[in-house]
């Protein structure tokens, strides 16, 4: 059996036992579980986009995915707009924020950038602690609309209640975000944001225009991280400005080195691990007392960076012999 | 020859205090070789920097196809057909060799980012230029810079030599109307060199017209048509590699006179 076909029959194989899932595992708990990661999955996947493959170290990541959740949420309660509609605003108008966080970055890299970039997340988090009147401060906005039913021709209807059912909503949105991923990134525009990445100064000679690839890099980032925001807050249905916080991009920064910076599936694999290893061990936090997830996250992001520094994807290239050893592929 | 492909009018740059490059005027006629040397700090990888972008003149005019380019960006100027290799390489290392010189063919010229994104979305691998015309061609411009067996290699395994070439390759993918070239001979060893020379004849013979600077001598003279001297930033005289060669200016510069003690 040749590769493709090798890689085909894991494919359907693995479609297979994403859409049964839910059946053949129906703990609610297990499921809500799983929603999270997927959500988990698009945030880290958007912020692999700016890291791994175009270099652009963004630790004010969460900004966007709390602007999405935010942005959506008011709409609803403010103004009682449908989630449906709340969903691509809260992407719009966090991609709208990425155009902002993205002009720094023309001149800015490295640390300048990284320290630039949490500046930009602390600013809005304190925002959302202090604008009382519109996000309700610390206290956070609760109450917010889930995902309202989806009609079907016959008379059927999708209701989102049940986590099962956001779990396939979820599942969509990962599946197009992931394809969407390969399609910029093993394209001329991926080879554009890779040579960016690699010598800024280099792409300039090859006709890059970099400031507006940045640019246009910090947009699609920024929108897929509200997208992840407005999917959480229709689903947990109650955001606080918690959701701002650094340790979150943080996070989202483990689960990508832990599963491979500059891979396509790294982020997959780094979110649905760290998701469920942290609820796994909630048990230790009864004994120690404290929030067990940051200390988790810290250790696994030493011990990756010492001991495997391409993620567990890159363990995996490693033991299947390296399809001629191609990282940020 | 056909008349100056790109004209500079006294053109000058300053950094804090120090004159780097002093009114200097010159023409690279179409379809030469034209050599730039100077002792170290002459201002010729200045001059380069002003031609493709990378520094904004002081003062004076760079004019090709009958535009003032002087403090346009680098991409801008790159897209209008002039290409550069750089004194220290500066090549993709965690790309492959190949995608090293792909990454040049992507037409950038017509097409915006998001224009580009979305054709990277809604086409097929195979209508970008990456697919297999691009494929096609990035073999191609290899094998031209004798790197082919090299193609899946990542950038950065390859020897310095190496890496001079694919640079150059990448250079080529732009399909540049000029081409100047920081030191390509630097770093390398005679056979290297020889090598080096036999291919920037042949991207010569290509029709693409050609600015090199170089230390070392026997390079420029050999392949050089005319050849410039710069001199603290000033130009001290032009000519064929002949008459450079008994040029008492030039032997002065290089082996310092009276004058020039300080250097």
């Amino acid at each position: 059996m040749n590769r493709t076909s090798i890689k085909l029959l894991f494919g359907i194989l693995g479609a297979m036992v994403l859409l049964a899932l839910p059946f053949l595992i129906r703990d609610r708990y297990f499921q809500h579980l799983l929603v999270l990661s997927g959500i988990f999955v698009i945030l880290s996947t958007s912020w692999n986009f700016l890291a791994g493959y175009s270099g652009l170290l963004n630790l004010g990541h969460v900004a966007f995915f709390g602007i999405g959740g935010y942005s959506s949420a008011l709409l609803a309660l403010k103004l009682g707009l449908s989630p449906w509609v709340g969903l691509p605003s809260g992407g719009i108008i966090a991609s709208l924020f990425g155009i902002c966080l993205g002009i720094p970055s023309f001149r800015l890299s490295g640390p300048y950038l990284a320290i630039t970039t949490i500046g930009f997340s602390e600013i809005l988090r304190l925002i959302s602690m202090n604008w009382v009147e519109l996000t309700r401060g610390s206290l956070g906005l609760y109450g917010i609309p889930p995902f309202t039913a989806l009609k079907l021709p016959g008379g059927l209807s999708i209701r989102f209640v049940s986590e099962q059912n956001v779990y396939y909503l979820v599942l969509i949105f990962v599946v197009l975000t992931l394809v969407l991923m390969h399609k910029l990134t093993h394209s001329e525009f991926g080879i554009t944001l890779k040579s960016m990445r690699e010598d800024e100064t280099g792409a300039e000679s090859i006709g890059i225009n970099t400031s507006r690839y940045k640019l246009t890099v910090f947009m699609i980032s920024a929108f897929l991280a509200g997208l992840a925001g407005s999917l959480y807050a229709h689903y947990i249905r109650l955001i606080s400005p918690e959701m701002l916080s650094l340790g979150e991009t943080f996070s989202v920064l483990t689960m990508v080195m832990v599963g491979g910076l500059g891979t396509l599936f790294g982020p997959v694999i780094g979110a649905v691990l760290l998701t469920f290893l942290s609820e796994g061990l909630r048990f230790l936090e009864d004994i120690v007392k404290i929030d067990i997830r940051f200390i988790i996250y810290g250790a696994l992001l030493i011990l990756t960076i010492l001991f495997m520094r391409n993620g567990i994807v890159g363990l995996f290239r490693k033991a299947g012999q390296s399809d001629s050893g191609r990282p940020g592929d | 020859m056909a008349g100056a492909v790109l004209q500079g009018v006294n053109l000058t740059r300053w950094f804090g205090g120090l004159c780097a490059v002093k009114e200097v005027n010159f023409e690279i006629q179409a379809g030469e070789i034209l050599g730039l040397i100077g002792p170290n700090g002459a201002g010729k990888t200045t001059l380069i920097n002003l031609v493709t972008g990378y520094y904004a003149p002081n003062g004076g005019d760079i004019l090709y196809q009958e535009r003032n380019i002087a403090g346009m960006k680098p991409h801008t100027i790159n897209n209008m057909g002039i290409a550069r290799s750089f004194q220290i390489v500066r090549i993709f290392p965690k790309l492959t060799v190949l995608d090293n010189v792909r990454s040049g063919l992507v037409d950038r010229r017509t097409r915006s980012p998001i224009r580009v994104a979305l054709d990277s979305i809604l086409r097929s691998r195979d209508s970008q230029m990456i697919g297999r015309a691009g494929q096609a061609r990035g073999e191609e411009l290899l094998d031209f810079v004798g790197l082919i067996q090299y193609r899946d290699e990542l950038a950065e395994n390859l020897p310095y030599a190496y890496c001079k070439r694919l640079e150059i390759a990448r250079a080529l993918a732009t399909e540049p109307r000029i081409l100047l070239l920081d030191e390509p001979s630097s770093g390398l060893n005679p056979k290297e060199q020889n090598d080096q020379i036999t291919m920037i004849r042949r991207i010569n013979a290509k029709g693409i017209t050609i600015l090199i600077v170089e230390h070392v001598m026997k390079v420029i003279m050999d392949i050089s048509n005319r050849i410039m001297v710069l001199h603290y930033g000033e130009k001290i005289a032009e000519g064929t590699p002949e008459e450079i060669y008994r040029n008492p200016k030039v032997v002065e510069a290089y082996l310092g006179g009276e004058t020039s003690a300080q250097g």
